[in-house]
């Protein structure tokens, strides 16, 4: 709201700073773990009086030069460009609280840069002790460029007592700043281990190949090994809210998390391939691509979550992602946010410009997460199943529900107006105040509490074969069905409407209820708490009675995650020939 | 609407701004210093490419080696006068990023091309043969087009004026066009920075290089001409720039304002000085008399932007909460960290004599 919003609807910025973040941290965790790397290697070889070794690290040292300088250094200054263009009000609060900390970070990117250029321009020409010297200066210089942004990044995630004190060295040691420093020092030895192998695989001489191969090789594994612990420090001093996000309320940071297993498990796997095996050049490269890229999985990973831990804030507890500091919610939500905004045409909500005002609150509240019409969290298709009248109560308590969204700032009029766009301006809905339907009040309840993330035609297969008693238990207790799920709090008489309306989905003008079959009943008390048909199916699709009936007796086998089914014999067939009929398989 | 409603609120500093003003005018010309090197550099290299004679081949070789420090360091330097901006000027540098923020992205690209480029044209030199030439032009190209994109955001934001085009394109598309000052002073900083680059190709030839002396001679006269020159047109250059300033502008260097007036005349001295001692190929004394001027023009930079800002923003207002301990923490890292490089280039001579 102080500033303008670089707006292209169909492309989020939230993106594209993610984009080169990932590539960023692959590239600057390299040059600090690297450097350690260097100078051990390097004194390997003079300690083995190896000619072979020393000229491994000259070309290293030149891959290391142009990778980490080049892009390294500039990608660095790209992130500086994209995070004061995307969120500008964080980063000018950003440089402003630790201006003297980035202004340090610059004298060690300096020292930096001469010492590498001598490291790398001297080789070979300059005593042994001098030379290894100006490598340790470099690393030494490198692995503080780290600490020093290492504690600017996490005073975002957890600001601690810099909520209070507003004081330099309390934001800059905040609560995750050593789980974090461990962490990261780990992922840029890991790294050095990975890149090692690059240059590895392309010297000549097959047995100093593999001899560096091996050695980059444990240099990976035993950084790795130490990064898990770390990694869990890490999350185990999370604030409440942001566990909860890590946990599996975030959808965002589930997917993250999956990612960092696969990767975490293929980077083991192909390092202890690259140790035990002596494999060939090509298939080196091969493995080192794998190597890449899942290294490159497991950063992301804990970038991206670093990131959307702190969702709804871009500074946690301090400014919303939209550049919202908290403490003026209050006084805002009083004046009105049209009048506090610096950049809008429309400074108060009128008939005429209902539309215009409410398109620039989206612009400045929704946009820094919700592209319009784009490939990322389109906000198109999040409100279309919402009416005018359902969007304004989402919008009223949009941070009471989903704590990863900020809530709504501005005053009732200033509110109807966003819906008002949101309904009619991107989906052409009537602008018609509370229509009662046939589904009398439950479906209303339905339409403002739920629709917003589920359709009526979606959930209703999900809830096929549901008792009134099943539904109206579950309504009380959805987070425990899906973490992401908020908790409905609403009068008994609300619940019991909302469960009436439920029930009539899959029970349409019949009292009661068909004779449920005993697999439906068994597919919902032992599959459903964790996979809806709707998922399950096109996995299962094809498969034969018989396969489906085999994989009842081994579940843990396929997934670890999965408990084994308790049940006897007759109650797997009747559950195998239940999911069969629904998918079509041979029987 | 008026233009001034919509400047952001500025933030509070976290030490008198006068702190910063001096890190800012202190390292500024430092990479001016180091840009100038940079694109003198890549000229004079291209200029050698056009002249086939025997020692000239030998300069741009020796020139293709320091190009890529140059980049390095060009960039370093301009970091930290960037982030005391950030400080001081941070809100309004935002916002005309954010309305030209495509371009503003670009520079980072640019950039790595031309950095890479600049290691192709130094590594592959002999490989390269006569497409060297063309790879040094588009170093240099790469790099001016990124002092034109630093030029138009310098310029848009201390003009919120033009910044009212937001409501009509806010997908960061627009540029300063429109501002009769942009070109001439684009120019105006082009110019000035061949020529000093110009100078540091004398210097860099007539020491770095004296032990070969004919390219040391050649080098040494290259340079010297570039910059008296450029240095003879920039007094042209100037004064457009001059004409092209907001009347209100213009008249602080024509007596309105003292220190203003003081630096204009001072550096008008001082660039005549130069152009004197330039034709003569004094290579030392041009670089002690151009380091002030170097100095002068950065306050009458400075002095620029504060007369643009006059309606708007005081930066002597800003709020300020001062904490000590960090800024004793940058200020002893800062010296430490050059001690330990003083230290590393000790080292260097020491080598090359053994
Ligand atoms: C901090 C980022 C952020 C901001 C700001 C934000 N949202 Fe969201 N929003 C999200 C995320 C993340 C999702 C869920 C994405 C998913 O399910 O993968 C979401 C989902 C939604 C949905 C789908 C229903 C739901 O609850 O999942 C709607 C509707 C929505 N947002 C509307 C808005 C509106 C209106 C605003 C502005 C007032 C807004 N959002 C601001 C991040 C944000």
């Amino acid at each position: 709201m102080n500033y303008p919003v670089w707006y292209v609807p169909t492309f989020g910025g939230g993106l594209l700073i993610a984009l080169i973040a990932i590539v960023h941290v692959f590239v600057s965790h390299f040059a600090v773990g690297g450097g350690l790397y260097l100078v051990m290697t390097e004194w390997k070889g003079i300690r083995e009086q190896d000619q072979s070794i020393m000229a491994f690290v000259k070309k290293h040292t030149r891959f290391f030069l142009l990778l980490t300088m080049v892009f390294g250094g500039l990608t660095g200054v790209a992130i500086w460009f994209v995070i004061s263009l995307i969120h500008p009000a964080a980063t000018s609060l950003l440089i402003h609280t630790f201006v003297f900390g980035w202004a340090a970070e610059w004298v060690f990117f300096l020292v930096e840069i001469v010492a590498l250029f001598i490291y790398f321009y001297t080789f070979g020409r300059m005593d042994d002790r001098t030379h290894q010297t100006i490598g340790w200066i470099y690393f030494g210089a490198a692995w503080m460029s780290l600490f020093l942004i290492n504690g600017i990044i996490d005073f975002m995630l957890t600001p601690g007592a810099w909520l209070v004190s507003h004081d330099f060295w309390s934001g800059f040691f905040n609560p995750t700043f050593w789980p974090s420093l461990f962490f990261r020092s780990f992922m840029s030895f890991m790294l050095a281990g990975c890149y090692g192998f690059i240059t590895a695989t392309f010297l000549k001489d097959e047995q100093t190949r593999h001899k560096m191969i091996r050695y980059s090789g444990t240099w990976a594994l035993i950084s790795l090994a130490l990064s898990v612990p770390s990694g869990w420090w890490y999350i185990s001093v999370l604030p409440e809210k942001a566990r909860g996000l890590v946990a599996g309320a975030s959808p965002t940071i589930s997917r993250a998390a999956t990612v960092a297993a696969f990767s975490l498990a293929a980077l083991t796997a192909v390092v202890i391939i690259m140790i035990l095996l002596d494999p060939k050049k090509a298939r080196i490269r091969m493995l080192t691509v794998v190597a890449m890229i899942a290294a490159m999985g497991y950063m992301g990973a804990f970038e991206w979550t670093r990131e959307a831990a702190r969702r709804p804030y871009v500074i946690n507890e301090v400014m919303y992602s939209n550049g919202v500091l908290r403490q003026d919610v209050e006084r805002i939500n009083q004046e009105g946010f049209l009048k506090n905004a610096k950049w809008v045409q429309n400074k108060e909500v009128t008939q005429a410009n209902q539309l215009e005002a409410g398109r620039e609150l989206f612009l400045h509240q929704c946009f820094a997460c919700h592209t319009v019409g784009g490939f990322n969290n389109d906000i198109i298709g999040r409100t279309k199943n919402m009416s005018y009248g359902a969007m304004q109560k989402y919008l009223a308590t949009i941070h009471e529900k989903r704590y990863f969204m900020p809530p709504f700032v501005g005053n009732e009029n200033e509110l109807k107006s966003l819906a008002a766009y949101l309904a009619a301006g991107l989906h052409k809905k009537p602008l018609t105040e509370e229509v009662i339907t046939v589904g009398g009040r439950g479906k209303s309840l339905f339409e403002d509490n739920c629709a917003p993330c589920h359709a009526a035609e979606v959930l209703k297969p999900k809830m096929a074969g549901w008792s009134k008693e099943k539904i109206r238990a579950s309504l009380d207790k959805l987070p425990a069905l899906n973490p992401a799920m908020p908790d409905y709090s609403a009068p008994v008489a609300d619940k019991d409407a909302m469960t009436g309306y439920l029930h009539s989905l899959n029970n349409m003008g019949s009292a009661a209820a068909p004779p449920k079959e005993q697999g439906a009943t068994l597919f919902d008390d032992n599959c459903a708490p964790c996979h809806s048909f709707d998922v399950l199916k096109p996995k299962v699709s094809g498969w034969s009675k018989a396969k489906i009936r085999t994989s009842l007796d081994k579940l843990s086998a396929l997934n670890p995650g999965m408990p084994d089914f308790t049940g006897s014999s007759a109650e797997k067939d009747s559950l195998a020939d239940y999911m069969v009929n629904q998918t079509g398989g041979a029987k | 609407m008026n233009p001034a409603s919509l400047i952001p609120t500025a933030d509070t500093l976290t030490a008198h701004w006068g702190w910063f003003h001096f890190l800012l005018m202190l390292t500024f010309p430092l990479h001016l210093f180091a840009m100038n090197a940079m694109l003198g550099t890549a000229l004079s290299a291209f200029i050698c490419h056009l002249r086939p004679a025997h020692p000239y081949r030998d300069l741009s070789h020796e020139l293709a080696k320091a190009l890529p420090f140059m980049v390095a360091f060009t960039i370093n330097l301009g970091v930290a006068p960037l982030l005391f901006v950030n400080v001081l000027y941070g809100h309004l540098l935002y916002t005309s990023t954010v309305l030209m923020g495509l371009f503003w992205l670009a520079v980072v690209p640019l950039l790595i091309i031309a950095y890479y480029l600049a290691y192709v044209y130094d590594f592959s030199f002999e490989k390269l043969g006569n497409k060297a030439a063309y790879a040094v032009l588009a170093v240099l190209l790469l790099l001016m087009s990124v002092g034109f994109i630093f030029s138009n955001n310098m310029t848009m934001m201390i003009s919120p004026a033009s910044w009212l085009r937001w409501f009509a394109t806010p997908g960061g598309t627009l540029l300063n066009l429109a501002d009769p000052a942009l070109l001439p002073r684009y120019l105006h900083m082009m110019t000035g920075s061949l020529a000093v680059g110009g100078l540091c190709v004398a210097l860099y030839s007539s020491t770095v290089l004296k032990h070969n002396s004919a390219v040391a001679k050649a080098g040494t006269k290259l340079g010297m001409q570039l910059f008296t020159w450029l240095t003879v047109l920039q007094v042209l250059v100037g004064s457009w720039f001059l004409l092209t300033l907001p009347g209100e502008v213009m008249k602080r260097f024509m007596g309105n304002n003292m220190f203003s007036t003081g630096l204009l005349v001072t550096g008008i001295l001082l660039a005549v000085a130069t152009i004197i001692s330039g034709y003569r190929h004094k290579v030392v004394a041009t670089l002690l008399l151009t380091i002030p001027l170097v100095y002068v023009m950065a306050f009458m930079r400075d002095s620029v932007r504060g007369g643009y800002l006059a309606p708007y923003f005081d930066v002597t207002k800003v709020p300020a909460n001062m904490q000590w301990s960090p800024l004793i923490f940058f200020l002893v890292t800062l010296v430490l960290g050059l001690v330990v490089i003083v230290w590393m280039l000790s080292k260097l001579p020491a080598f090359r004599k053994s």
